[in-house]
């Protein structure tokens, strides 16, 4: 299945809605202008987009939280990336979902969106998932805000391979970073059994743990993740990981992933200006594997997906 | 009927090679032109100025390479380009696609590897010309420490003037001098059929929680908006003290944003404008800005090359 970059462009977009999750986390719906039709109905999970947010209002005062009232006022230049949490693309519309973390003066300016509202964005930019409808099973493995890519994945392997067991492992500090999902426990607050909406509508078995043991299992998802590997031992032949998250967290990934010899995709991020492949600022460390040496390729536009096999962990 | 936006004559000429209209994308901020593609038709442009090339392909700098700035960029990429053998190879097949006229932008390390590219290039029919990159402030060898002396920028451009045959010679200057006139006269005492200016000042920017620089180069170039009334006030200088008397036309850029930003530049004596950071953030905005350009000139009757250096 072909990974490659689709045709880009520039494109308006309205706001159908912009909802708070709990006090850090919003979810974006945002409905594109009609020629964004094409090139967002052939775009994969794990691309992105870019916004400018540069003309957007700060919110009142009082709703600015208190660490972020001196960064509030620097002005926005630069667009901002956000990977999609989904795309529904139909014949009359492309809607796409973004979910985002009020961090900086960018994201707390998009808190003002509403409805109706334009903003301006580029996309899909990047290169996204590869995915292989012959694998016999899908490992995804999220960590904090590297969850987004990986919940339109997760409904893009459903679509497209059905023959593919998936599993998911999801990771963050605490209960509230994770927020942005639907989640449920039950009543015996049984560690292994925490439903993510977002998963569990698609039947993926999911396990869930945070840094202090708030929900689900007390530890990283890497652990979580090295157990569940230890205990089922897939083969790797048949199998793939796929995860986004903190560098610590992808870097110990991809170390899982070759002790146990199943290859594995990473989504990075990195600052990054154009997201277009213009300014060359988003370089990601690779192996050159004819020289046997490094080489710098684009976050933006080699992935961010990459092979975590490919990229130097330092 | 009066006369519409199409039949405005923007075209002007840089020495030998004459525009369409003066917009032009700045070296380092549009690749190889390709990487516009699916945003603007490249034959729109009145030129564009590739990646600075180096004789051997260089990586580039560590990464933090960017941190944005109140109404500005820094950025220290460290001129990661393939290099001029597999530019010629690879990409100027790719580029001769468009009509555009094309200038490539050129950097070493001493003397004798900035003509060695010159002259590998200058045997390129396509090359419009070449813009010599004695400015780059994120590199530790070559670039800015050519740009800053006098002498050195007479010996350079002496040097590759004679290496590049029929295609013109651009300079581009940087602003982190005390006197760019100086350079400028430096530049075309010694042959230079255009200057561009300006390239961005050296700046830095600390994170206060670790008390670091935040780009891995400690420093980096600061362009954008921020920079654009200096970067018209260098332009305008160098068009009285050095580009008027000489008959030297001047590639001016730097913030440019809108069609009014690139108009300051040509009234303060620009020939050609470059865009750079704003193609970062709307990769289509130079067909924009030209339109306006043109709106500009139908309002005031007034062509475009009378535009040019028009300062009262």
């Amino acid at each position: 299945m072909s990974n490659s970059p689709t045709k880009k462009g520039i494109f308006n977009a309205s706001v159908l809605q912009n909802r708070g999750l709990g006090d850090k986390f919003s979810r974006l719906s945002l409905e594109l202008e009609k020629k964004a039709h094409i090139p967002f109905s052939n775009a994969s999970a794990g691309q992105f987009i870019q916004i400018d947010v540069s003309n957007l209002a700060l919110p009142d005062e009082k709703l600015i939280p208190g660490e972020l009232s001196d960064s509030a006022r620097r002005n926005i230049l630069l667009r901002r990336p956000f990977s999609f949490a989904d795309i529904d693309s139909s014949k009359n519309s492309t809607i796409v979902e973004i979910l985002y973390c009020v961090l900086g003066p960018a994201t707390l300016r998009m808190k003002t969106l509403r409805t109706t509202d334009i903003v301006n964005l580029i996309g899909p930019l990047g290169t996204g998932f590869t995915i292989s409808e012959d694998k016999k099973l899908a490992i995804l493995a999220a960590g904090g805000m590297g969850a987004p890519p990986l919940i339109h994945l997760a409904k893009v392997l459903k679509n497209r391979c059905p023959n593919t067991e998936i599993i998911a492992f999801v990771g963050a500090k605490t209960k509230i970073d994770l927020s942005f999902f639907d989640i449920k426990t039950d009543k015996l607050k049984i560690k292994s059994d925490v439903i993510l909406g977002e998963f569990a509508k698609h039947n993926i078995k999911t396990v869930v743990s945070t840094d202090d043991g708030s929900v689900g299992f007390k530890g990283f998802v890497t652990e979580t993740l090295a157990d569940w590997l230890r205990k089922n031992k897939p083969d790797g032949k048949n199998a793939i990981i796929y995860t986004c998250g903190p560098e610590a967290m992808l870097s110990a990934t991809a170390a899982l992933s070759s002790e146990f010899k199943i290859p594995c995709q990473v989504s990075l991020e990195r600052r990054m200006a154009c997201g277009t492949g213009l300014c060359q600022s988003c370089a990601v460390k690779c192996r050159d594997k004819t020289s046997g040496g490094t080489l710098y390729k684009l976050c933006c536009k080699d992935g961010p997906v990459f092979w975590s096999d490919e990229v130097v962990w330092e | 009927m009066g006369i519409k936006n199409k039949d405005i004559d923007l075209s002007v000429s840089l020495g030998s090679v004459k525009l369409k209209n003066p917009l032009i994308t700045a070296s380092g901020t549009c690749g190889y032109a390709d990487e516009l593609d699916d945003f603007m038709d490249i034959n729109l442009l009145g030129g564009f100025i590739t990646k600075s090339i180096t004789l051997k392909p260089r990586l580039g700098n560590d990464v933090p390479r960017i941190v944005e700035t109140d109404s500005g960029m820094l950025n220290a990429i460290g001129l990661a380009n393939i290099g001029v053998e597999k530019f010629i190879q690879e990409k100027i097949l790719m580029m001769a696609r468009y009509k555009t006229p094309f200038f490539v932008n050129i950097a070493g390390q001493t003397i004798d590897e900035y003509v060695a590219v010159a002259e590998k290039l200058s045997q390129c029919p396509r090359i419009a010309g070449l813009e010599l990159n004695i400015s780059c402030p994120n590199v530790k060898q070559g670039g800015i420490t050519f740009g800053t002396d006098p002498a050195l920028v007479r010996q350079i451009t002496t040097e590759v003037k004679k290496v590049v045959r029929d295609k013109i010679l651009i300079v581009k200057l940087t602003p982190n001098v005390t006197d760019i006139s100086v350079i400028a006269r430096a530049a075309v005492d010694c042959g230079a059929d255009a200057l561009s200016l300006i390239n961005t000042f050296t700046a830095m920017v600390i994170d206060i929680e670790t008390k670091r620089p935040v780009l891995a180069n400690r420093t980096g170039g600061l362009s954008g908006p921020a920079i654009k009334p200096i970067a018209v006030y260098l332009v305008n200088k160098v068009f009285n003290e050095v580009g008027k008397p000489a008959g030297v036309p001047i590639i001016g850029g730097g913030g440019i944003r809108t069609a009014s930003d690139a108009i300051e530049f040509i009234i303060a004596g620009a020939t050609a404008v470059t865009i750079g950071t704003a193609g970062f953030i709307y990769p289509d905005c130079a067909v924009k800005i030209m339109e306006g350009i043109k709106t500009y000139c139908l309002k005031h009757k007034i062509s475009l090359a009378e535009l040019i250096g028009s300062l009262k």
